[in-house]
């Protein structure tokens, strides 16, 4: 018994200064947030709404990951462009349209076009995984914002790494980790677009952003909202799913 | 010129030294003429510039909705989104008498894959009948055909299918985005590669019929992005642009017409720049020859010292001396204008008419702010500079006159004539 409470005390002396390290420690709630999102890998179904000036359009589309580097996101509706598919495996993005049964690659001069007509980026699907990669991590606010308790990292760029924002704010909230908006700047430090998240729900058994959107600063009243009705985590895929010919196979 | 003794006497001594006048005249002559030549190749080498950066693919005049420059978004069509009638304001443009040809155009930004390869590519929509009068890179195509209309064809830059590994013949996938927000795609047959000589359009343009572009874009027939114009002469387009902004039909949003001097400020920049350099041409040349022309005038007024003191003991004032040794210069600047008027205009008529082609001296195309230029010797005429070459010729020579009279002037008699 004594032994027993011995160990627990010992184990708590080690486990709380851990513990209270782990929650400070940028990276680690970084990594914490995606994990959570993430999953070793997952399946989902997803609505994305685009507004711009000019047109507007919703498509349902259905969404596979594997790690950071494996995606495949099918489109579902509308049904004029049901079948097509986009694959990004490590830094590559190919696109699969049914239309004229054939896959093209994206080439690295357009990656920073609009995925899907979307405000989001070719290069923002393969990169939003590697933020702590490319980017230093630094806490920059930790506190109250409007009643709720939260974390504020920026993330600067790393010397080498190939990006295109000036730096990057990220907010999170310290009591179930999830992210609440983040804030992208040019390299002249003006806000360029924000990526909210909001309607925290549990889907696949964890509590997850259901909507995340997208408005550029630039384009006031336009915006790309992701919608998730479905998402389960560590579905049983393996790197062979996310191959070319399983990207052109129409479902 | 002959009526002032001194003058004719001037004139006369020309013929004391030969030689020496042949030289100097040859030297004031040879200035001339390159001078001639040199400004009229330069003016060639600018007006080949402007014809080419306005007839290879753009117009001289282009009219687009107002708010088309300089995003070129897909949406700021002619009329906004309801269009325009094209025909009507084709028709309108026509009407200018400055107006050569007019063609209407669509563009798309996207990419064209052939095989594994990719490539980020302009699409241009054409009316291929009207584009062949307006504008030159289409002219001649380096193998196949242009595209016919409703059949899902396409041609392509030489690069561009260079870097697709693609021949004529080959099936083309294009994505683009469709005014609709869709991801538009359709398979094409490449049946034409052309050759503009400008890697960057060789490498991203792709041009087919407008109708199938503007069914690839989901966009109707009445709407396009811009009417391209070409004038008789570019140095009148600013003012056909002007004219055609109050006689062009209302359209609504507002449209702009544009010439390309507004387009390409820098290419006005850069005729202003060279034109400006005439005179440093002037001056270095000149500046040159007046040293020669001075040193030879030396040599001439020191032999004669002895008639000029003859002159000045017979009474004659040192002003008459002056004028002598000048008007000998006045005479030797005439003689060496007809010298070099008679060498350099016979070749100015030459090169202006028939430019000798100098493409063998180098390996490639000449590209110069988004000009091709074909290498040769075109020159340009030029009347008002050979005027002021001319003037220059003459000041050049009284100028290098002007100390070898002063000394001619001050020549004491008694000490000359008894040999000191």
């Amino acid at each position: 018994m004594n032994k027993r409470l011995v160990g627990m005390v010992v184990a708590g002396c080690v486990v709380v200064p851990s513990l209270v390290t782990a929650q400070t420690d940028p990276l680690e709630i970084m990594n914490r947030v995606d994990r959570l999102l993430r999953g070793d890998s997952s399946r989902g179904v997803a609505t994305m709404e685009v507004v711009t000036e000019n047109w507007e359009r919703e498509m349902t589309m259905e969404l596979w990951s594997l790690g950071t580097d494996y995606s495949l996101v099918r489109l579902r509706a509308p049904r004029k462009e049901a079948g097509t598919a986009t694959l990004m495996a490590d830094d590559d993005i190919w696109n699969y349209l049914p239309k004229v049964d054939r896959t093209i690659k994206i080439p690295s001069s357009m990656m920073g076009g609009a995925w899907m007509g979307s405000h989001f980026t070719n290069d923002d699907l393969v990169k939003e995984s590697q933020l702590i990669d490319d980017y230093e991590v630094e806490l920059v606010f930790d506190g109250d914002r409007d009643g709720v308790t939260v974390w504020e990292f920026r993330l600067t760029p790393k010397p080498d790494a190939a990006v295109v924002w000036g730096h990057i704010e990220y907010q999170v909230q310290q009591d179930n980790y999830m992210p609440l908006w983040t804030r992208f700047y040019d390299e002249d430090g003006d806000l360029s677009r924000t990526m909210t998240y909001s309607d925290f729900s549990e889907l696949g058994g964890r509590l997850v952003p259901a909507v995340m959107e997208m408005q550029p600063v630039d384009k006031p009243g336009e915006r790309t909202a992701i919608t998730y009705q479905e998402l389960e985590f560590d579905v049983d895929i393996d790197q062979s799913f996310f191959s070319l010919r399983n990207l052109q196979r129409q479902r | 010129m002959l009526e002032s003794p001194w003058l004719r006497i001037g004139w006369r001594n020309l013929g004391r030294n030969r030689k020496r006048t042949t030289l100097t005249a040859l030297g004031l002559a040879i200035g001339f003429a390159a001078n001639v030549l040199l400004v009229g190749w330069v003016e060639g080498l600018q007006a080949e510039m402007v014809e080419s950066a306005t007839s290879l693919v753009n117009g001289q005049i282009e009219i687009h909705d107002a708010e088309f420059r300089p995003d070129r978004s897909m949406f700021d069509t002619i009329g906004g989104r309801a269009g325009v009638d094209v025909d009507a304001l084709l028709r309108a443009v026509d009407a200018d008498t400055a107006v050569v040809a007019a063609a209407p155009r669509v563009y798309a930004g996207g990419l064209v894959s052939s095989g594994e390869a990719t490539s980020a590519g302009m699409f241009m929509g054409i009316d291929p009948a009207r584009e062949l009068v307006l504008t030159r890179f289409l002219d001649q195509l380096v193998e196949g055909r242009l595209p016919v209309s409703g059949q899902n064809e396409l041609v392509v830059g030489e690069e561009m299918a260079r870097q697709l590994s693609a021949a004529v013949d080959d099936e083309l996938v294009v994505v683009a985005s469709g005014a609709d927000g869709s991801m538009a795609n359709d398979l094409y047959r490449l049946v034409g590669i052309f050759r503009s000589g400008l890697t960057e359009l060789d490498a991203t343009f792709a041009v087919m019929p407008i109708g199938d572009l503007q069914a690839l874009m989901v966009l109707p027939p009445s709407r396009i992005h811009e009417i391209a114009v070409a004038t008789t002469d570019p140095w009148i387009a600013e003012t056909t642009a002007l004219r055609l902004r109050d006689t062009l039909p209302g359209v609504e949003p507002a449209i702009e017409v544009v010439s390309w001097d507004v387009l390409n400020p820098a290419m006005v920049d850069y005729v202003a720049l060279a034109d400006s350099m005439h005179f440093i041409i002037i001056f270095i040349v000149f500046g040159i020859a007046l040293f020669g022309v001075a040193n030879a005038t030396l040599m001439a007024t020191y032999e004669r010292r002895r008639e000029f003191a003859v002159m000045l003991a017979l009474g004659a004032t040192p002003r008459s001396i002056w004028s002598t040794v000048l008007s000998e210069a006045l005479a030797v600047a005439l003689v060496s204008l007809v010298i070099g008027a008679g060498l350099i205009f016979p070749v100015m008529v030459w090169f202006h008419n028939a430019p000798p082609d100098m493409s063998w001296l180098l390996d490639s195309d000449v590209t110069l702010m988004g000009a091709l230029l074909s290498p040769s010797l075109r020159v340009e005429y030029n009347p008002s500079f050979w005027l002021t070459c001319a003037v220059a010729l003459i000041v050049t020579a009284v100028i290098a006159a002007l100390y070898p009279a002063f000394r001619a002037g001050r020549t004491p008699p008694a000490d000359t004539l008894s040999g000191l």
